[in-house]
Order: C-alpha cells, then structure tokens, then sequence
C-alpha cells in the first residue's frame, strides 16, 4: 500500500534507475560534443537533434545536482546516485 | 459505468492499438526490415535497437511527439545559459553528431518534424503511414497507370 511504505520497496524501486539513465545519457552527450568536436570551417545552425541531446544533458545535469545536494553525498557523482543509501532516502 | 468497465476499455483499446501496429507493418514491411543474413554481434544488436526505436515512434506518434518536444525546449532553454551555449558551440561542430542526425532520421523518417494538434500523432506521421500502406496497395501494374503523377 503506497501509504504502508517498506524499507524493501525502495531497493526495489526502477525510479532511481531511470535518474541513473537520463544522467549517463547526459554524459554521453558530453562525449559527443567533445568527440567530434573537431569540424572545421564556417558555423552552422544549431538544428532539433542538437536542442534535443541539450535537453537529455541540461535533465542530466539537474539529476546530478539532486545527487550532490544529498547529505550522504560522497566525493563523486556516479557513486552516489547508484548507492542503496541514496535509492532508499529518494523513494522516502 | 464503473471504474472496473473503463479500465477494462482501456486495456482492450491498448490491444486493438497494437493489432493495428501488427496489421500497418503487414501492409508496409518496408517499415520494420528483417535483418540481413550476414548481421551478427555488435552489428545485429544495433540493427534490432534502431528498428525498436522507429517502432516505438511509430507506434507511439503522440507520446514520442511529447517527449520530442519537452526535450527541445528544455534543450533551447538550457542553450541560454553560459554552460549551455558552450555546450551547443560544442555539439554544433561536431561531426558525430552531425552522423547521429543522419541515423535518426533514417530511424524516425522524420515522423516528429512538422505540425501537429496538442496530444495528437503529428501530421507527418499519418502521412507516412497513409503513403507507405496505399503506395503499396497501388503497387499494381494496373491501378498505378490510374495513379496521377506525384499522387501517393
């Protein structure tokens, strides 16, 4: 019952699992612009798929935020959004 | 009507949508291609995600359309700010994702782009499927000397 929460719910919850996704597509938008960040010549415009890959990395970026504004934040980012810790405070 | 009962018209709506699906890519295969003979590993496997993903858009044109465009505005949003712009510069020149434009275009036949209703499938996505399921049917010798130049 969502009002009866249990310990054991949030260690099964996918909710945090999806965060996790959304901030590793963010870092693989970084790696994307840094990739192939070599073109030469004239500026293009900026089209959709690029507002697009902006919108996963500023998401991404937001969930990183949440992350290290927890008090049980650790040194870094990945580790603490995966620790069981951090699953079970967001889930409460 | 009982909550029970619409519930249940939801869950049979949901069945009809997805035998539709099954009926639309009957009719235009060209929509989902088998995987070639020679694929294999790695290559079959990003073979099967793009297919999964023109499925997923095609199959679900509103939502798709929904997140295409939560993502873009947020994506312009982000663009003024500094770290933003900077980011954009960056993505703007890259070649990789100039290679990224190509492919999901090819997997989303640009269903996405265009006009279309609030919470509605866009536009372009009714005329792809109208044109892939009747250029099909019209693949006769007769019927296509009947069809008008630039008719789809």
């Amino acid at each position: 019952m969502l009002n009866d929460p249990r310990e054991a719910l949030a260690d099964q919850s996918s909710f945090v699992s999806y965060l996790v996704g959304l901030a590793g597509l963010a870092r693989v938008v970084h790696a994307l612009a840094n990739e192939g960040n070599r073109r030469a010549g004239g500026a293009r415009e900026a089209n959709e798929i690029v507002y697009l890959l902006m919108g996963l990395s500023s998401l991404g970026e937001a969930i990183e935020r949440l992350a290290e504004s927890a008090p049980t934040q650790g040194p870094r980012a990945a580790e603490t959004l995966s620790s069981p810790s951090t699953n079970t405070r967001w889930l409460r | 009507m009982s909550p029970e009962v619409l519930v249940s018209m939801l869950a049979e709506l949901e069945r009809i949508r997805e035998l539709t699906l099954d009926l639309v890519e009957k009719a235009a295969p060209r929509l989902l291609p088998a995987p070639p003979d020679e694929a294999a590993g790695a290559e079959r496997t990003v073979f099967e995600l793009l297919l999964g993903a023109r499925r997923a858009v095609l199959g679900n044109p509103a939502a798709a359309r929904g997140l295409h465009d939560l993502l873009v505005a947020e994506g312009r949003r982000y663009a003024d700010t500094p770290a933003g712009a900077q980011l954009r510069d960056a993505l703007v020149a890259s070649d990789a994702v100039e290679n990224l434009r190509r492919i999901w275009e090819t997997v989303s036949l640009n269903v996405l782009d265009g006009p279309a209703s609030p919470n509605a499938a866009p536009d372009a996505w009714a005329e792809l499927l109208a044109e892939a399921i009747i250029g099909h049917g019209l693949d006769d010798s007769v019927l296509s000397r009947l069809r008008p130049e630039g008719f789809a």
